[in-house]
């Protein structure tokens, strides 16, 4: 899965980089790393529910660093089918 | 052919002092840059003085191409006497220098100015005339490509004395030290910074005298595209990407909207970097083609900051950009590398960004400042709203 989160302007005000942060060590502790491709991108164009994540073609929005880690197992670890 | 001719000075203030002795003032008239060093005697108040009012006298005649003789003689006759010593003295180094390169240099007092020139330091060899009882030295210049005079108040000489070093700092060890220091690439500013932040270093950060260098560079010049905001109507993306793409030199991409723009009328992908050298600003993207890309309002807000420190003379650190995040990146292509500019403002308004500090406006204000601030650096900037 790519799962790809927006470091665009808007978004990166709301917390991208903790974001990313906590996808990160979800990853790594979840020993996940070769199922999950994590990437930064600009603009997801969901700017006003930001911070925007895709998981390949599944938006997933308003994250942030509070909710990282709930959205990450209940919205993505279950596209991985 | 025509150089840029770029010229930058970083001072120094005696400890304790809030005003400099040391005066730089530049002008460019037509095609010719004149840049004056003035070192008033003293230090404080007076010598800030005399040497604002010598460096504004002699930079304002010599670039009005009245000769020397007289320039010298208004200054004379101008210059308030001090009561303690009895004399109104202040020394100065002008460079008074044409975009092809050639010119002169006229030396009154401040120590020779030197040439750095293929990675080499080297001494003028310069003329000695008498002008109304003064001894002035006069070298006629023609210089090439990457060459930069570098013009220092004796503040430089004097570095260390009596701490790290017992006679200060000898000529032939500062120019060993600009042959190692002074990269090719480097611009006027950033050699003035680099050779002042050693004096302060060997001054212990308490420098005992004002302590100023100017330099002047001839630079090739270098032209650089910048694409920010994305056009008001989608229909313009295709023409205004292709005009932008058309220009020759540099391309710079800031924004997250405007790089899938022109990547998609490129027909290429953006991809985007995953680090964050500085975790106030966004990482930076790549498109083909494309030399630097970054995210927009954020990035740009701190290429304002960055251009305020690089364009304050008494800011050592300011001049030197090491950092890998995209506004220190996009500040050295800006600031060191190019000489012309030309923005490509795009006005469409993000709702979504309304009310946060990244708003349209917000940004088109940022642009005008550091435009501005370009400006002051003698760069030609040009922006073209859409």
């Amino acid at each position: 899965m790519i799962l790809k989160v927006c470091v665009g302007s808007s978004c990166h005000l709301k917390g991208s980089y903790d974001v990313i942060d906590k996808f990160k060590s979800l990853i790594e502790s979840e020993k996940l790393g070769d199922k999950i491709d994590l990437r930064a991108c600009f603009c997801l164009n969901r700017c006003s529910d930001g911070v925007a994540v895709k998981a390949d073609d599944t938006y997933i929005l308003n994250v942030n660093g509070q909710n990282a880690e709930e959205k990450f197992r209940n919205e993505i670890l279950p596209l991985l089918g | 052919m025509n150089y840029f001719i770029d010229n930058g000075y970083t001072s120094l203030n005696k400890k304790g002092e809030e005003l400099c002795g040391d005066r730089v003032e530049c002008r460019t008239n037509g095609d010719y840059l004149t840049a004056v060093l003035c070192d008033g005697m003293g230090s404080g108040v007076k010598a800030n003085i005399l040497a604002t009012l010598s460096s504004k006298i002699l930079c304002t005649m010599l670039s009005a191409g009245v000769p020397l003789r007289d320039c010298i003689e208004t200054l004379i006759a101008s210059l308030p006497v001090c009561k303690v010593r009895n004399v109104a003295y202040a020394t100065f180094s002008v460079c008074h220098i044409k975009r092809d390169g050639t010119g002169e240099l006229l030396e009154f007092d401040n120590p020779g100015a030197i040439l750095l020139r293929d990675g080499d330091a080297l001494d003028f060899s310069r003329t000695k005339t008498e002008i109304c009882g003064k001894t002035v030295y006069i070298t006629e210049l023609a210089l090439k490509e990457n060459d930069a005079i570098v013009i220092t108040s004796d503040g430089v000489e004097h570095a260390g004395i009596g701490m790290l070093m017992n006679f200060g700092w000898e000529r032939n060890q500062i120019k060993d030290y600009l042959r190692r220091s002074v990269k090719r690439g480097m611009s006027a500013r950033s050699i003035s910074a680099t050779l002042a932040g050693e004096c302060n270093e060997l001054y212990m950060n308490e420098p005992g005298d004002d302590t100023t260098v100017l330099a002047v560079k001839v630079k090739k010049p270098e032209p650089t595209a910048v694409f920010v905001g994305p056009p008001m109507h989608k229909s313009d993306d295709k023409a205004y990407v292709a005009e932008f793409m058309a220009l020759p030199g540099k391309k710079v991409v800031c924004g997250g909207t405007s790089s899938q723009i022109v990547a998609r009328e490129l027909g290429k992908e953006v991809t985007t970097s995953f680090d964050f050298p500085d975790r106030d600003v966004p990482p930076i993207g790549y498109i083909d083609g494309i030399d630097l890309t970054t995210e927009g309002v954020i990035t740009i807000r701190r290429v304002l900051e960055l251009s305020e420190r690089y364009l304050d003379p008494w800011d050592v650190g300011g001049k030197s950009f090491t950092k890998r995040d995209g506004a220190t990146l996009l500040s050295k292509l800006l600031f060191e590398d190019s000489t012309e500019l030309e923005f490509f403002v795009g006005q469409s308004v993000n709702e979504a960004h309304k009310g946060l500090p990244i708003e349209t406006t917000m940004k088109l204000k940022l642009i005008d400042k550091l435009a501005e601030n370009l400006k002051k650096m003698g760069k030609s900037v040009k922006i073209r709203y859409y």
